[in-house]
Order: structure tokens, then sequence, then C-alpha cells
């Protein structure tokens, strides 16, 4: 069954007339298709869409999303850790040295 | 292009939202880990690198230093009402007023040297380096209060003799 129409398959696509491709085809669809290109870059492609691009990549999105966190995860410790250790020192001076003596 | 504005201003606010929320969270999570205010010294133990038997006998002269600092200050007080009581709705300050007023200095001079006392007693109980760093900041935040402030009225004063 498969044989036959494989065997099909072949006749047909035999008896379909292809036409020849027109002089120096080849070149002329590259050469369309990089002034498609050129055109659009022209037109849309700004610094924006290639930055919007860019974002919309998951990988890209992930990274930039890590390195926020981690960002805000370090700059917020050392912010807090200098907040205790000024709370600290408050607190450890109302006990030996009262506000009347300072 | 409208488009891609929007999705960069988007990503703006989302990455913006994503750090405030990161840095308020680890900020609350180190302060809370890092303080403890049920224990006065613990910013020594911290800021001088204090060993256990360090912190003992640093924390033994604090204990002894508070009463003495307790009874101090009401002294103070005490005095300070009085003076206020010799002040009050009078025009001009009597011999009484000024005597009070001078009592109540002699005390926190009192006050102050007994307090300086206690730093040197803390850190002679730190190794050396530490000690001196301790008593040199002890100082600073106790005393260069005062200086600061008359460091800057006689900076006022000097400035408006020049003026015409």
């Amino acid at each position: 069954m498969e044989s036959e129409d494989v065997k099909l398959g072949g006749l047909l696509r035999e008896c379909r007339e292809s036409p020849a491709l027109p002089p120096r085809f080849q070149e002329g669809v590259w050469s369309r298709i990089e002034q498609a290109e050129r055109s659009g870059r022209r037109e849309g492609q700004s610094w924006l869409d290639a930055w919007a691009v860019w974002l919309l990549r998951p990988r890209a999105a992930l990274v930039g999303l890590a390195i926020v966190l981690v960002a805000g995860a370090v700059l917020g410790a050392r912010v807090g850790a200098r907040a205790a250790r000024r709370d600290a020192q408050a607190h450890y001076l109302a006990a030996v040295a009262p506000n009347s003596l300072r | 292009m409208r488009r891609s504005l929007f999705i960069l201003l988007g990503a703006l606010l989302v990455a913006g939202a994503i750090f405030a929320g990161s840095f308020y969270m680890s900020r609350q999570v180190c302060v809370m880990e890092m303080s403890n205010p049920a224990d006065d010294l613990s910013w020594l133990r911290q800021e001088f690198k204090l060993s256990d038997a360090q912190m003992a006998r640093v924390r033994e002269l604090h204990e002894g230093y508070l009463p003495k600092c307790a009874s101090m200050c009401a002294r103070i007080a005490a005095q300070k009402q009085k003076l206020a009581e010799a002040l009050a709705g009078a025009t001009n300050i009597s011999p009484e007023a000024e005597q009070d007023l001078q009592e109540l200095g002699q005390l926190r001079a009192q006050c102050q040297a007994q307090m300086l006392r206690h730093f040197v007693d803390v850190s002679r109980a730190m190794p050396p380096d530490q000690g001196q760093r301790y008593l040199a900041e002890m100082q600073r935040l106790t005393l260069g209060f005062h200086e600061q402030i008359e460091q800057s009225m006689s900076d006022d004063s000097v400035h408006e003799h020049h003026h015409p």
C-alpha cells in the first residue's frame, strides 16, 4: 500500500511541469532579503526595540531579575548592618552616658 | 516603537519593585538578626571583637558602674529641680539660684569624671589597640558634642567681630 503511494507520488512529481528559473534568480532573492532587512531596520529597529526584544528573551529576563534581586539584597544587608550597629551604639551610650552629660 | 516603550517601562517598574522588595526585606532581616535590645553591651562585642572572657570582665565593670551612674543622675535631677524652683517667677538671678547653678555644674563635672574613669577601666579590659579605639570613640561621642557647640559658638563670635 505504502509502496504504491510512493510510486504515485513520484509519477505526480514527474508529470508536474516546473518552469525554469530566471537568470541570476538566487542572487536576486538574496538582494531582496538584504534590502528588506535594511529598510526594516531603518523604520522600526531603533535601540528601544532592540532593548525590548532583548528583554523579552527568557534568559535575559531571568539574568536581569537575578541581578536586581541580588543587588537589592546586598545593599539592604549593608544598610541594615549599619543601622543595627548605630542602634546598638545608641543603646550602649544611653546606658553609660545620660543625655544630661552629652 | 510604542510597544517597545511600554515593554521597557514595564520592565523598569518590575525591576524597581523587585529591587525595593529585596532591599527592604534584607535590611529588615539584617537589623533583626544583628540587634539585641536586651543587651546594652552587644555593640561592644560586635565593634571591638571581644572574647567571652573580655566580655565577662566588661560586663562586670558595666554592672558595677550603673548604680553609681543612676545615683549621680538622681542627684543631678534633684539639683535641677532645686534650681528650677529658685528661678521660678524670678526676674533676676538670686544668689541662691547662682549657688544652685554652680552646684549643678559641679555635679555634672563629677558625673563626667566618673563616666570617663569607667571608660578607662573598660578600655583596659580590652586588647590594647581596641581599648584605645574604644576610649577615643567614647570621648568623641560623649565630650565631642560639647566641643562642637563651643567651636561653632567661637566661630560665630569671631565671625561677628569682623562685621562693621
